[in-house]
């Protein structure tokens, strides 16, 4: 690795930590992380150990409850909700473990919707969304609802969405846990292209396979970080 | 600006998904709007009409009469009040300062025929200088009678604005024969139309003759008025005098009542205002309080649109909405809900002005329509359409705060 690379995700003693009266969850212990621009990391560990967490924090979804995270070496507890959203519209391609695709939409309508925040003019909109779906193999299901698709496809709309405004970093929670090995593997190339185009991909995986791809690895076990190569 | 209009279609197209829910809510904004309206059209069409009559009593006249020009009306206390004499206007014209003209006038109702055909219409019986009294209409056709008609007791008649229409069927009515009370008269002149009230009837269904005429053919035995030309800045003073003047004329004592009564336009203008405040105010009352409610219905409505959609709210903040981006989304929801209730609203009003409009057109046979035309302009169908983007807006805004204030992880996290 060389040493030129840029630190974008900068995370000192992060603890999340979920009072619920008479037990307290440490859903993150004390986590230390430093992620360079064009890293490729995969995210292994147990149910529960934290996966969802780091990455929500990352994505600026949630707050830590202790430590301090620089984006961009800035500090995000000194941003404002507007700065924070366009971090979000911007910067991060969030794929959820759970679609969090909205039912009425089509998948066009869907994979728009961050571009809907975006300065963007209609038609313009709608070129990208479909080149997004094209990428992940959907262009013959452009006006299909997410009822009327099977779960991969669903997964597959989600990167598609999570990819539509070329954001430098693309967080994916479990993304191919859903693809049968060959659709699986196709996202998985497809992410690896992105890697060689310079962005910068986090992935929470259970899969060795998927694992191997990734240029550095970390395990979480109880909300610590046991492993970081 | 371009993001605005994105999130205010957002906003509406969640409409769709829930037309049922909308549409049942937005009821309660159609009945506000339509009474709101038909209180208005009701006001305005009375108060011009009104004003139309007040013309035509003139404010530059006072009127003597055995009763009062009330709408507490005490027929028992005055139906035994002895009638108005002629000969009590000799003592007005010769003691009073103020009034510088005056006529009598008889009023009475009996059956005018033409040919065939039969209509009952109010005499008039006055003095020749009433021609220059008679404020809001004026001889328009043919003339008036003079002196010496007057004098000879003549069978002249000078005709109301709308009686030609009804018995000569447009031929010009002057030279024509009517007969009235059964005797043949001669007309002689005909009124312009003004489609007013007075407070004796509509003043284009009156016959006018000479008193003298009136007392020989018709009857001695009518309502008497005196019609008093004054000068309006002396209104009170006149009265005044007049009343002193006819308590002398009528003999009263010092300690009985007026039996009669002096009336003015201005007494009728406050009579009038009460009854116009009290339309408007019990108006106000139901618009207030159909707006409140349909508000809270509203606001319910958005309240349970918000908790549906908490996910959607948390992916939409996820994906870099802003909180003024959901803000405006929910905030145009609820502002198309009041719209299409105002809309409803608006429509209902105007086909329904539009069939009382030919209703009133159909039974229009004596002129009476125009008396009742409702009518509603552009400008009150744009304020209307304002108070719904308005009520849309308050009602919207609590709900539209609580979306927006959503934290996106708890949100993406509700079930
Ligand atoms: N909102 C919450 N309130 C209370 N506890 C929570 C909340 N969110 C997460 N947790 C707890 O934090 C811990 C970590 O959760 P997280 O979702 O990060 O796990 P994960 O590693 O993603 O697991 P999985 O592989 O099953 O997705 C869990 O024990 C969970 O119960
Ligand atoms: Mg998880």
């Amino acid at each position: 690795m060389t040493k030129s690379r840029r630190e974008i995700i900068g995370i000192k003693s992060v603890s999340k930590i979920y009072n619920l009266g008479d037990t307290i969850v440490k859903a993150l212990d004390n986590v230390s992380l430093s992620i360079n621009e064009n890293d490729y990391i995969s995210i292994m560990g147990p149910s529960g150990s934290g996966k969802s967490t780091l990455m929500n924090i990352i994505g600026c979804l949630d707050v830590p409850t202790k430590g301090t995270y620089k984006f961009n070496n800035e500090k995000i507890s000194d941003m404002n909700d507007n700065q924070l959203a366009n971090i979000r519209n911007e910067k991060i391609g969030f794929v959820f473990q759970t679609f969090n695709l909205l039912p009425k939409l089509n998948s066009i309508q869907n994979v728009e919707v961050p571009l809907v925040y975006s300065s963007l003019g209609r038609a313009e909109r709608s070129l990208k969304a479909k080149k997004a779906l094209k990428i992940v193999g959907l262009e013959d299901r452009m006006s299909h609802k997410p009822n009327e698709l099977s779960g991969g496809q669903r997964q597959r709309v989600a990167i598609a969405r999570a990819l539509v405004n070329e954001p430098s970093i693309i967080l994916a929670d479990e993304p191919t846990g859903n693809l049968d090995s060959k659709s699986g593997t196709e996202i998985l190339n497809f992410f690896d292209s992105l890697h060689k185009a310079g962005n910068t991909l986090i992935i929470v995986t259970h899969e060795d396979s998927v694992a191997k791809r990734a240029k550095r690895r970390i395990e979480i076990f109880d909300g610590k970080i046991t492993l970081d190569e | 600006m371009n993001k605005i209009i994105k999130n205010i279609l957002i906003g509406f197209s969640a409409i769709r998904s829930s037309f049922t829910r909308v549409f049942l809510t937005s009821i309660g904004l159609t009945i506000g709007i339509f009474t709101v309206s038909i209180v208005t059209a009701a006001v305005s069409s009375v108060d011009r009409e009104f004003a139309k009559s007040i013309q035509s009593i003139g404010n530059d006249k006072i009127y003597v009469g055995r009763m009062p020009w009330s709408f507490e009306f005490d027929w028992w206390n005055y139906r035994n009040r002895p009638e108005i004499k002629e000969e009590s206007l000799d003592y007005i014209n010769q003691y009073s300062e103020y009034v510088t003209q005056s006529s009598m006038k008889q009023n009475y109702w009996t059956k005018a025929t033409y040919e065939n055909k039969a209509s009952w219409l109010q005499m008039n019986g006055v003095y020749p200088n009433y021609n220059d009294m008679m404020t809001g209409t004026k001889v328009v056709n043919g003339r008036f009678f003079s002196e010496n008609e007057w004098k000879l007791q003549r069978r002249v008649a000078i005709i109301g604005g709308s009686v030609g229409e009804g018995f000569f069927d447009g031929e010009d009515p002057i030279g024509k024969k009517i007969r009235l009370g059964g005797v043949s008269f001669e007309v002689i002149g005909e009124l312009e139309k003004t489609g007013s009230f007075t407070p004796t009837g509509s003043l284009d269904q009156v016959i006018i003759m000479p008193t003298t005429t009136f007392q020989r053919i018709l009857t001695r035995w009518t309502w008497n008025e005196f019609v008093l030309q004054i000068d309006p800045n002396n209104r009170e003073k006149a009265k005044e005098e007049v009343r002193m003047i006819m308590r002398v004329a009528r003999k009263l004592k010092p300690d009985e009542e007026d039996n009669f009564a002096v009336n003015s336009a201005d007494a009728f203008t406050k009579q009038f205002n009460q009854m116009k405040i009290a339309i408007a105010g019990m108006g106000l009352l139901v618009t207030s309080i159909s707006l409140i409610v349909s508000g809270i219905g509203i606001m319910n409505v958005m309240f349970v649109s918000v908790r549906e959609r908490t996910k959607e709210i948390g992916l939409r903040k996820a994906m870099g909405a802003t909180n003024s981006d959901i803000l405006t989304q929910f905030l145009s929801e609820a502002i198309a809900i009041a719209i299409i209730g105002g809309t409803m609203g608006i429509l209902l009003i105007r086909t329904t002005l539009y069939f009382i409009g030919s209703a009133i057109a159909n039974i229009d046979i004596n002129g009476m329509g125009s008396a009742i035309d409702l009518q509603m302009d552009l400008l009150l169908t744009f304020y209307t359409f304002m108070v719904c983007v308005f009520l849309g807006l308050i009602a919207g805004m609590v709900p539209a705060r609580t979306a927006a204030k959503l934290n996106p992880i708890d949100a993406l996290r509700h079930e």
